[in-house]
C-alpha cells in the first residue's frame, strides 16, 4: 500500500464509510487522472455511498443525476422556464425595448433552469462530484450523450452557445447491471467492481454505525445475510438490508437473535414474498444451527 | 528492488507499456489512452507497491467483472516474482493447448473453427473477443457439447439482452410529441391570451403484438429446450407476448412465463402439459388456436412467430388452411425452423409444403446467430 492511499483509508473511515484498499485505490486514481469512474455490482453494496464520501472528503458539493428510462436531455442538461419566459413578455409588451432586446432578455440565465449537468459544468468555485446514478436504467441515447459530456466537458445551449466547464467535475457513475453498458463508455472510465464485503468488513460497518449493539449478536446477524446471500434468492441482501435488520433489532430491544424473532423480523433483508417462502421452507433454525456450529 | 525486476525490462515505462501489450495477446481490449494513463498514473507514485500497482492497471484496463480473472493471472504472470525467462514460452504452450482443445471439441460438433469460411465471417463481426464465442454463436444447438453448454447460455443470455432492448423500442415508440396547437389555446383561455401550459400531442403508441408458437414434438427435442429458452428471455422483456406449445395440443403458456427463474417455469411447465415429446399434429393445433384465440390475440399490429421443423403426422391440408386464417389476421407469420440450418435441406416434408406458401418469410432458427435475426424480421413489419 502507498502512504496516499492509507492516509484516504483513514479519512474515509474517520467520514464513516469503510473502505478496502482497492477501491481506495481506485478513488485516489480517478482523483489524480481525472477521469470518470464507473462503480458496477449488485444492489445495496455501497456505491451511491463511495460518492457521497467522495464528496464530503474533498468538502465539495454532490450534485446527483438519477438515471431512468426515457431520461431525456430537458431533464439531464437544462430547460427554459417557459411560463416566466411568458409573464416576461407579457410584462414588457408595452415597454420601450426593440424586438431584439426582448428576445435577448427571456433568453437570459435567469430564464435558464439549471438540471444536474448543466450544475455541474457551471460550479464556480471548486469542482463538484457528478453522481450519475443507476446509469444502466437510462436508454442508450442518452447514453451517447454522455460520452461526449464525459469527454470535453462542455455544453451546447443554442441561445447561449457553449459553456465550457471552469473546473472538471468529479464524475462518479454507478450501474446495477441490469444491461450491459456500452463499450464507448466504458473505455473512456476507470472501472471498479464492489461486492458483498467480506465478514470482518461487515462487522466493522455494523460497529461503526451502531456502536451499541451486542458483539455477539451483530455477529450471528452478520454470518446470517451471509449465509442468506448463499442461497439462490431472487434478490439478495446488501449491507444496507443487513443495517435495517440491526436497527430492527435496536428499536424492539431485542436480546436474543432468536429464529422465533427472525421469522417475524425476515422483511428487513429479504424483499420478495419467494424469497421469504424460500427461506422458511429451508428452515430458519437450521441455518441458523448452522452458523452457531 | 523496483518492481519492474521480474519483468526484464529496465524502466516502468517499458515495463508498463509491456504489460499493455502482453493483455492485448490475452484478449482484453487495452487501448493505447490506457497505456498512456497507466503511464500517467505510474509517474504519479502509483507503481511503488505491487498491490496498489494492481489495482490501478485493473481499474485501467478490465471494463466488467468477467475480466477480472484473465486480468489476475497476466498480471502475477507478468509482475510475479516466480517469473522467470522461459514463463512467457510456458504460458504461451499451455494456452495454445486450451485452445487446440476448445477446436478439437468444436470439431467434433462437425464444425472446424479454423475453416476459411468461417474466418471470414469472423473478422468482418467482431475484432476482440474469443473465436471460441464467435463459434458457439454459429453453432447448431443440437450439437452442443456438454462441456460448452454454460458458455452458451451465458452468450445467449448476453446476446439476447442486448437484442430485447433494441426490440423495445422498435416495438413501442414513446417519442414525447410535437405542440398541440389547437389544444393548447383551448386549455388556455382561463389565462387570457397567453398559453402558459403547453399540451403535446403525442404519437399514438404502435403496440406490436408477437405471438409465439413453439412446437415441443418429439422432432423439436434438441431444440425445443432452447427456443424455450429464447421465448423466456423474450418475455421478460418484452410485455407484448403471447406464448404457446404445442404438439398433438395446444397449450397457452403465457402466465407460466411470468416466474422469474426459468427453471420454475420449467418445473411447472412439465407438470401443466402432458404431450412434451410426443406426436405432432401442427393442423389441428393451429385450429385450436384459431378457434379459442386467434379472436383476441391476432390484430393488425400482431407478429405471429412459428417455431416448428413442420415434420407432421397429421392433415397437411388443414394445416394449410389454418395458416392461411391466421396470416389474415396477422400483420406478418414467420416460420422458423431449425433444419433449415442444416446443409442441403429441402422443405419437402408435407407439412412444410403446405405452410410456405402462406408464410411471409421462412427462416432457419438452429443456433443463436439465426435468433438473432429476428431483430431484422421485426423491424420492417
Amino acid at each position: 500500500m502507498i502512504p496516499d492511499v492509507a492516509q484516504l483509508i483513514e479519512r474515509l473511515n474517520e467520514l464513516g464509510y469503510i473502505v478496502e484498499e482497492e477501491l481506495a485505490t481506485v478513488l485516489l486514481l480517478a482523483l489524480k487522472l481525472e477521469k470518470p469512474l464507473l462503480l458496477e455490482g449488485p444492489p445495496g453494496v455501497g456505491k451511491t455511498e463511495a460518492a457521497h464520501i467522495l464528496a464530503s472528503h474533498l468538502d465539495t458539493e454532490l450534485i446527483r443525476l438519477q438515471c431512468y428510462e426515457g431520461l431525456d436531455v430537458n431533464t439531464a442538461i437544462y430547460e427554459w422556464n417557459y411560463q416566466k419566459q411568458l409573464l416576461s413578455i407579457k410584462i414588457n409588451e408595452h415597454a420601450d425595448l426593440s424586438a431584439r432586446e426582448k428576445e435577448e432578455q427571456i433568453f437570459g440565465e435567469e430564464y435558464l433552469l439549471k438540471r444536474p449537468l448543466l450544475q455541474a459544468i457551471t460550479a464556480i468555485e471548486k469542482p463538484p462530484v457528478l453522481l450519475i446514478d443507476e446509469v444502466d436504467r437510462a436508454d442508450e441515447e442518452f447514453e451517447a450523450f454522455l460520452l461526449e459530456l464525459l469527454s470535453a466537458f462542455q455544453i451546447t445551449i443554442p441561445e447561449m452557445g457553449t459553456i465550457k466547464a471552469q473546473h472538471r467535475p468529479i464524475v462518479v457513475l454507478t450501474s446495477n447491471r441490469t444491461r450491459e453498458l456500452s463499450d464507448a463508455l466504458k473505455r473512456r472510465c476507470l472501472y471498479h467492481w464492489i461486492t458483498y464485503p467480506n465478514f470482518d468488513k461487515e462487522i466493522r460497518i455494523v460497529r461503526k454505525r451502531f456502536p451499541e449493539i451486542n458483539e455477539e449478536i451483530a455477529r450471528q446477524l452478520v454470518a446470517f445475510v451471509e449465509e442468506l446471500r448463499k442461497m439462490n434468492l431472487q434478490k439478495s441482501p446488501g449491507i444496507a438490508e443487513t443495517l435495517d435488520w440491526i436497527q430492527s433489532l435496536l428499536a424492539l430491544q431485542t436480546d436474543t437473535f432468536s429464529a422465533e424473532y427472525i421469522e417475524k423480523t425476515l422483511g428487513c433483508v429479504l424483499k420478495s414474498d419467494h424469497d421469504i417462502h424460500a427461506v422458511k421452507n429451508q428452515g430458519v433454525e437450521q441455518i441458523l444451527e448452522e452458523i452457531k456450529s | 528492488m523496483p518492481l519492474f525486476h521480474f519483468t526484464n525490462h529496465d524502466s516502468y515505462d517499458e515495463a508498463i507499456t509491456g504489460f499493455a501489450d502482453y493483455c492485448r495477446e490475452h484478449e482484453l481490449a487495452v487501448g493505447l489512452s490506457h497505456t498512456q494513463e497507466a503511464l500517467l498514473a505510474a509517474q504519479s507514485g502509483f507503481a511503488n507497491d505491487l498491490a496498489t500497482l494492481k489495482y490501478t492497471l485493473r481499474a485501467l484496463f478490465c471494463t466488467c467483472e468477467e475480466e477480472n480473472p484473465a486480468f489476475d493471472k497476466c498480471f502475477d504472470v507478468y509482475w510475479g516474482k516466480r517469473k522467470h525467462e522461459y514463463a512467457h514460452k510456458i504460458n504461451n504452450q499451455s494456452r495454445s493447448n486450451v485452445t487446440k482443445k476448445a477446436n478439437a471439441s468444436l470439431v467434433m460438433m462437425g464444425f472446424n473453427p479454423n475453416g476459411k469460411e468461417t474466418e471470414k465471417e469472423e473478422e468482418a463481426k467482431n475484432i476482440t473477443g474469443s473465436s471460441r464465442i464467435e463459434s458457439l454463436k454459429k453453432t447448431d444447438f443440437s450439437k452442443v457439447a456438454a462441456i460448452d453448454s454454460p458458455l452458451l447460455d451465458e452468450v445467449a443470455e448476453k446476446l439476447l439482452r442486448q437484442l430485447n432492448h433494441r426490440l423495445k423500442r422498435k416495438l413501442e415508440s414513446t417519442k414525447k410529441g410535437k405542440v398541440d396547437i389547437r389544444k393548447t389555446i383551448r386549455n388556455n383561455l382561463s389565462n387570457g391570451d397567453a398559453l402558459i401550459e403547453l399540451s403535446r400531442r403525442n404519437r399514438k403508441l404502435e403496440k406490436y403484438r408477437l405471438i409465439l408458437l413453439l412446437d415441443v414434438s418429439g422432432s423439436m427435442d434438441k431444440y425445443s429446450f432452447f427456443l424455450l429458452k429464447f421465448i423466456w428471455s423474450l418475455k421478460s422483456n418484452l410485455k407484448n407476448i403471447e406464448a404457446f406449445v404445442f404438439s398433438s395440443k395446444l397449450i397457452r403458456i403465457t402466465e407460466l412465463l411470468h416466474q422469474h427463474q426459468l427453471d420454475e417455469t420449467l418445473w411447472q411447465m412439465s407438470h401443466q402439459t402432458d404431450n412434451w415429446s410426443s406426436g405432432t399434429k401442427i393442423g389441428e393445433c393451429l385450429q385450436e388456436f384459431n378457434q379459442q384465440y386467434a379472436k383476441r390475440i391476432l390484430n393488425g399490429k400482431s407478429i405471429t412467430i412459428v417455431l416448428s421443423d413442420g415434420l407432421d403426422n397429421g392433415d397437411a391440408d388443414l394445416l394449410g388452411k389454418e395458416l392461411h386464417k391466421i396470416k389474415l389476421r396477422t400483420s406478418k407469420l414467420i416460420w422458423l425452423n431449425p433444419l433449415k440450418g442444416m446443409q442441403g435441406y429441402q422443405p419437402i416434408a408435407k407439412g412444410m409444403q403446405a405452410a410456405l406458401p402462406e408464410v411471409d418469410q421462412f427462416a432457419s432458427a438452429h443456433n443463436l446467430e439465426s435468433l438473432l435475426q429476428l431483430e431484422n424480421m421485426l423491424a420492417h413489419v
